[in-house]
């Protein structure tokens, strides 16, 4: 039976059901054996159950509601660096997800997100270099320039970079990267994609 | 066009002119060996070559790089400079010391440097200045400390006259033992003078033609042998009855 949700909504307070025998609901109290709801919520369907209220219908507060609001998804997006900072790096986002960008949009990351332990010892210049590719996660709009990312998870970082040389790179470990024709070793914080 | 190879024997070529081109190293035939390359040297898969035109240097143990001397200064750390300020910002004077980009002064980087003790400096203030940071993508950043924190002669440089000459008449004046024309200029006159890598210059005395004249000593002696300096600084000297 199809009712409107203002029919189904309950107030907290209004008695639920006499019960005859006591029993745990889901955010409601009894008091003198009087069931009460303690949640705001939509009426939930037919409890086949030791309880039936006065119509037939079990109040089913949905406690998850709060919980409804879904965290938003991690966005993770693909960059080139274009210059690095003392206290950050700022980039060119070139893909979101899966989709290339159609217009340019300018992303920041800033050294408190390079990575995720000694937050205040990042050296930027050890972590990525003009021209890297990058893939990091979108953490906020930011101001009216560029969007805030972060690197501070082990999958993301550079992904692919160019040695002084010019030859493209070999990750060695999660902080270095060796030139395959010098052998040089240079540092960058370094994705690690399993 | 020929390329000159030292082949069995890497160090041929040290202190000796190298052009671009020239193969210093040949990899092959040094394995399992770290060497650290400076200015003017590049490495392209086995072989280590110059890319300046300059003399090549050694210090052991194993780092080579070439010393020449141009009008322009590259910035690396730990070098001391003469800094011109160019503007100040709230966390960072801006200073330029000749080099690809502006340096940034960082506005604590003094002995006792507080929030509350920031000095202040007007633009065009000549800082002799240490380079903590220096790499070809960030601007440089300077420091008026020592690495420990002392302040050690570093800071602003009042009165005197500052000019600009290469980077090799610098590094000539500051060689150890001291550098002829200065050895010779300071035994009939008293001044004093600050050096900067970067190609500049500070002196300061007592009165403007010994300034003027100990500016034109230097900015003369710089392709001059050691004996060349001593006597034209005493032909100096003697015209201006010193």
């Amino acid at each position: 039976m199809t009712e409107s949700i203002q029919s189904n909504t309950q107030r907290v307070g209004p008695i639920l059901a006499v019960p005859l025998l006591s029993a745990i609901l889901t955010a409601t109290f009894s008091r003198a054996w009087i069931i009460f709801a303690s949640l705001l919520a939509a009426r939930g369907g037919y409890f086949p159950g030791f309880f039936r209220s006065h119509n037939g219908h079990f109040m089913n507060p949905d406690t998850n509601y709060q919980k409804k609001k879904k965290k938003n998804p991690d966005i993770i997006s693909w960059l080139q660096v274009t210059r690095v900072m003392a206290r950050m790096a700022s980039a060119d986002i070139m893909c979101v997800e899966s989709k290339a960008v159609k217009e340019k949009f300018t992303g920041i990351i800033r050294q408190q997100d390079v990575r995720a332990t000694e937050i205040d010892k990042v050296d930027m210049y050890l972590s990525f270099r003009p021209g890297d590719i990058v893939r990091a996660l979108v953490l906020s709009l930011g101001d009216a320039r560029a969007y805030y990312l972060s690197t501070a998870k082990n999958e993301l970082g550079v992904v692919s970079a160019q040695s002084l040389t010019g030859a493209t790179m070999v990750p060695i470990s999660w902080t270095e990267m060796q030139c395959p024709l010098t052998g040089q070793v240079e540092k960058r914080k370094v994705a690690t994609i399993e | 066009m020929e390329v000159e190879k030292s082949t069995s024997l890497p160090t041929s070529l040290i202190d000796k002119s190298v052009f671009p081109g020239d193969i210093i190293l040949d990899l092959t035939s040094m394995p399992d060996q770290t060497i650290k390359l400076g200015a003017g040297l590049r490495q392209d898969c086995d072989v280590v070559s110059a890319v300046k035109y300059g003399i090549l240097r050694f210090k052991k143990p194993n780092k080579y790089w070439v010393e020449s001397s141009q009008k322009r200064y590259v910035p690396s750390a730990e070098d001391t400079v003469l800094g011109v300020v160019m503007d100040a910002k709230p966390d960072n004077f801006l200073v330029d010391i000749k080099g690809p980009m502006i340096a940034f002064l960082p506005v604590l980087a003094f002995e006792g440097g507080t929030r509350r003790n920031i000095p202040k400096f007007e633009i065009g203030t000549l800082l002799y200045v240490r380079v903590v940071k220096a790499n070809n993508c960030m601007n440089p950043e300077l420091s008026c400390t020592d690495a420990s924190g002392k302040a050690a002669e570093f800071g602003p440089l009042r009165d005197g006259y500052m000019f600009e000459t290469s980077t090799g008449l610098a590094r000539m004046l500051l060689s150890s033992p001291t550098c002829p024309v200065l050895e010779a200029l300071g035994k009939k006159l008293s001044f004093e003078i600050a050096v900067g890598l970067n190609g500049r210059v500070w002196v300061n005395a007592s009165s403007p033609s010994t300034v003027i004249l100990i500016s034109n000593a230097i900015m003369r002696s710089e392709f001059l042998s050691a004996a060349q300096q001593k006597i034209m600084v005493e032909k100096l000297m003697q015209r201006f009855q010193v």
